[in-house]
């Protein structure tokens, strides 16, 4: 082989390598080629927001293409379930936070404790996201953003039964009272529309009275839903659900907004984007400048009741061939530009909180809301007792008055104990 | 296909050894089977595999983990095991029994009513039921079952304003499931309806083979419509009778839309049939294995139910060859 043939051949070969493992953080030159497949939910970001950060990260990466694809919630656990059997899953994923801890234990996320520095705001993300992302000590994710629920009313009712907006448990089931009252010729009037399967909304009064669904103790689970604060928290529930709700006991709350919209409910405990709904196409846009929001009321008076912190995080699947590009896509997204779009134009928390100020109006105080927060038990077989409904058939069995509560709720807290620890 | 593959090599006539070279016989004795191949070979793709692959994962611990590395853990009989000691599994297969059952007789009933009404009424009238019943059978069961939970809804539901309406009792807000009794009746209102267009097809098909004078002779000798329904067109039918049953209880062991569509595709664990528990095992609560050995014992039930069927299929075969 004379010289210069050599050393066409080494070019070839270097050539062929640099594309190989091409957006290795060492070659991150920006003449990377390949697809980014990224999976977000439907609802979650803006469309103007993804475009932003597809633009910004094309200006850096213009021969890079990354595809967004929009997931339904209903079905994202079996599609992720076969994504991340095949050969080929998505890049990026957005997962709910109490799944996050499933794919993670079951090696389906790449370890990226390592590059949490080089995130922005790893500093002050939201404690309880974090949590949500870190499984036997290890980051498996980036929080994206946060939900929370309150209390979303309707102030011309109050208005017209003379009624303010709660400051404890108390008053919340006087003013309900009232406000069943007032409205007592119409038959399908809830004061409070609590629709029986609503796990998510009945927990805070759980946590409120000091109760939990299961703690732990080394690696030990125990179902905590029995014990006697936590009876005692559902007790006063049922006391609210029965005087000031004429919702479906078996039913859950994916149709509460419409129902709301409807005009013959005056509360409902709902998500800080469900404003969005009740005002949107399949609503009644007329009812947005007679919405109001309040957390909700401790049974200590003053206080407001922990409430569940829901939200999504991002992953990066650990079969993906493109680790350092998805970092960079998933940084910007979770980055303070974005996230200030994400808190502006989405209306939802930040996964930081040096950017929560930036929520004004009713977001606010689904964000203060957030302050008083709690998560589920953070265990990979969390999904498993969502996905076998225990806490709701829990619920609809204690509404429906089909078993007492300490029947119900000891039977729910074995479930627990032995999904948990399985 | 043995059974096939025996008939008809019986039928073809026997090769004779001396009749010509080697090749020859072979060719002959090999033709039947080489004919039945194709077929037999698709059926082994896309049925024999995946049972195979089903038998084989209902004895493994097959979680999220396993599934993601694509390896198991052998574990015998231990899903099975599992099941003997499980009370919810205990629920599960008696209520898919006595659901079956129920279903299977109230569907058997209707649609030999309809059928015989087939056979009595004006032409018109028979085109226009049979329009009627061929319609519901081309309705997709999807959408079909949601227009079902409408009517049936808590808030909006026509069937309770209508009761309401008729004086049957305040059905304002009633909840059609919260008791699962209730709601395994609107189940098998849904079932039955679904299932009748087939089968009164069939059995009117059945009726047109009656002979017309079999019957007039009964009749001149006196016998009532019910007698001449028990001794004469029941025996006749008994074939037709036999299929139908079989395949309505193989539908209605399996049935799962009704169950997931009408319950938002998360019912409460008193409505749990075997296709039902056998589907949240495996993709819900992602123990591919438990999943797996619950639909092993539902093919294992069915299989004895349809040996009848089989066995009837293989008689009129025989007769026929």
């Amino acid at each position: 082989m004379n010289p210069r043939k050599l050393l066409f051949t080494v070019a070839a070969v270097v050539a062929l390598v640099a594309t190989a493992c091409g957006g290795s953080p060492t070659t991150s030159t920006g003449n990377e080629t390949g697809t980014l497949t990224v999976w977000l939910m439907n609802g979650s970001a803006p469309q103007s927001v993804v475009d932003g950060v597809n633009a910004d990260f094309k200006a850096k990466h213009p021969n890079v293409t990354v595809n967004v694809e929009i997931q339904q919630w209903s079905d994202v656990t079996t599609k992720l379930d076969t994504a991340f059997a095949g050969s080929a899953p998505p890049d990026i994923m957005e997962l709910g936070n109490t799944l996050v801890a499933k794919y993670a234990a079951a090696g389906a996320l790449q370890d990226i404790s390592s590059k949490k520095g080089s995130f922005e705001n790893s500093g002050t993300w939201l404690q309880s996201l974090t949590d949500s992302c870190t499984y036997q000590k290890k980051l498996y994710c980036v929080p994206y953003y946060a939900g929370s629920r309150a209390i979303i009313y309707r102030t011309d009712l109050f208005a017209a039964a003379g009624v303010q907006p709660p400051t404890s448990m108390d008053q919340l089931m006087s003013v309900g009272q009232t406000l069943m009252a007032k409205n007592g010729s119409d038959p399908n009037f809830s004061a409070l529309y609590f629709p029986g399967k609503y796990w998510y909304a009945a927990a805070p009064f759980v946590w409120d009275f000091g109760g939990d669904i299961a703690t732990q103790s080394g690696t030990k689970w125990t179902g905590a839903i029995n014990s006697s604060q936590s009876q005692q928290g559902l007790t006063e529930l049922q006391k609210l659900v029965s005087n000031l709700s004429r919702a479906d006991k078996t039913g859950d709350e994916f149709k509460q907004d419409q129902a709301f919209a409807q005009g013959h409910i005056a509360m409902i405990i709902a998500n800080g984007w469900e404003v969005g709904v009740i005002t949107g196409k399949t609503g009644d846009p007329s009812l947005l400048p007679k919405l109001g929001a309040f957390p909700i009321p401790s049974h200590n008076p003053g206080q407001t009741a922990p409430v569940f912190l829901g939200g999504s995080d991002l992953g990066i699947s650990a079969k993906s061939q493109h680790q350092a590009l998805a970092q960079e896509w998933l940084g910007l997204l979770a980055g303070s530009k974005f996230q200030s779009q994400m808190v502006t134009v989405g209306g939802v928390i930040p996964n930081t909180t040096s950017l929560v100020s930036l929520s004004t109006g009713l977001p606010a105080i689904f964000a203060a809301a957030a302050k008083n927060s709690r998560f589920t038990p953070n265990s990979p077989n969390w999904a498993n007792v969502e996905s076998a409904n225990v806490l709701q058939d829990m619920l609809v069995s204690i509404f429906t008055g089909k078993s007492s509560i300490p029947a119900a709720t000891s039977a729910a807290s074995d479930k627990i104990t032995t999904i948990l620890n399985s | 296909m043995g059974v096939a593959g025996d008939a008809r090599a019986r039928v073809a006539p026997r090769p004779q050894a001396e009749a010509g070279p080697w090749r020859h016989v072979w060719g002959r004795r090999l033709l039947p089977y080489a004919l039945i191949a194709p077929a037999f070979i698709v059926i082994l793709g896309v049925l024999g595999y995946p049972l195979g692959m089903l038998l084989w994962l209902s004895t493994q611990h097959y979680g999220l983990r396993e599934l993601f590395q694509h390896q198991g853990e052998f574990v015998g009989l231990q899903n099975f095991q599992t099941f003997r000691v499980d009370p919810q599994f205990r629920y599960v297969l008696s209520v898919s029994l006595i659901f079956t059952v129920v279903n299977v007789g109230l569907s058997m009933l209707f649609a030999t009513g309809i059928a015989l009404l087939l056979e009595r009424v004006s032409r018109a009238v028979r085109i226009f039921l049979s329009a009627g019943l061929v319609l519901v059978w081309a309705t997709p069961s999807v959408p079909a079952i949601d227009l079902w939970q409408w009517m049936f809804d808590y808030e909006f539901g026509v069937v309770n304003w209508l009761l309401t309406h008729l004086g049957a009792g305040n059905y304002i807000h009633h909840n059609w499931f919260e008791n699962p009794i209730q709601g395994f009746a609107v189940i098998t209102v849904i079932v039955v309806w679904g299932a009748i267009p087939f089968l009164a097809l069939m059995i009117y098909a059945g009726l047109t083979q009656v002979p017309r004078e079999l019957v007039e002779a009964a009749e001149i000798d006196g016998a009532r419509p019910w007698q001449v329904f028990a001794r004469i067109t029941v025996p006749i039918l008994r074939p037709v009778f036999l299929v139908v049953i079989s395949l309505s209880t193989i539908w209605d062991f399996g049935v799962f839309n009704q169950v997931w569509v009408l319950l938002n595709q998360r019912p409460s664990q008193d409505y749990f049939l075997m296709s039902v528990y056998s589907f949240q095992e495996s993709f819900r609560v992602s123990q591919f294995g438990l999943g797996s050995a619950a639909a092993v014992i539902t093919i294992a039930i069915l299989v004895v139910v349809t040996f009848a069927y089989v066995r009837q299929t293989v008689r009129l075969t025989e007769e026929a060859v």
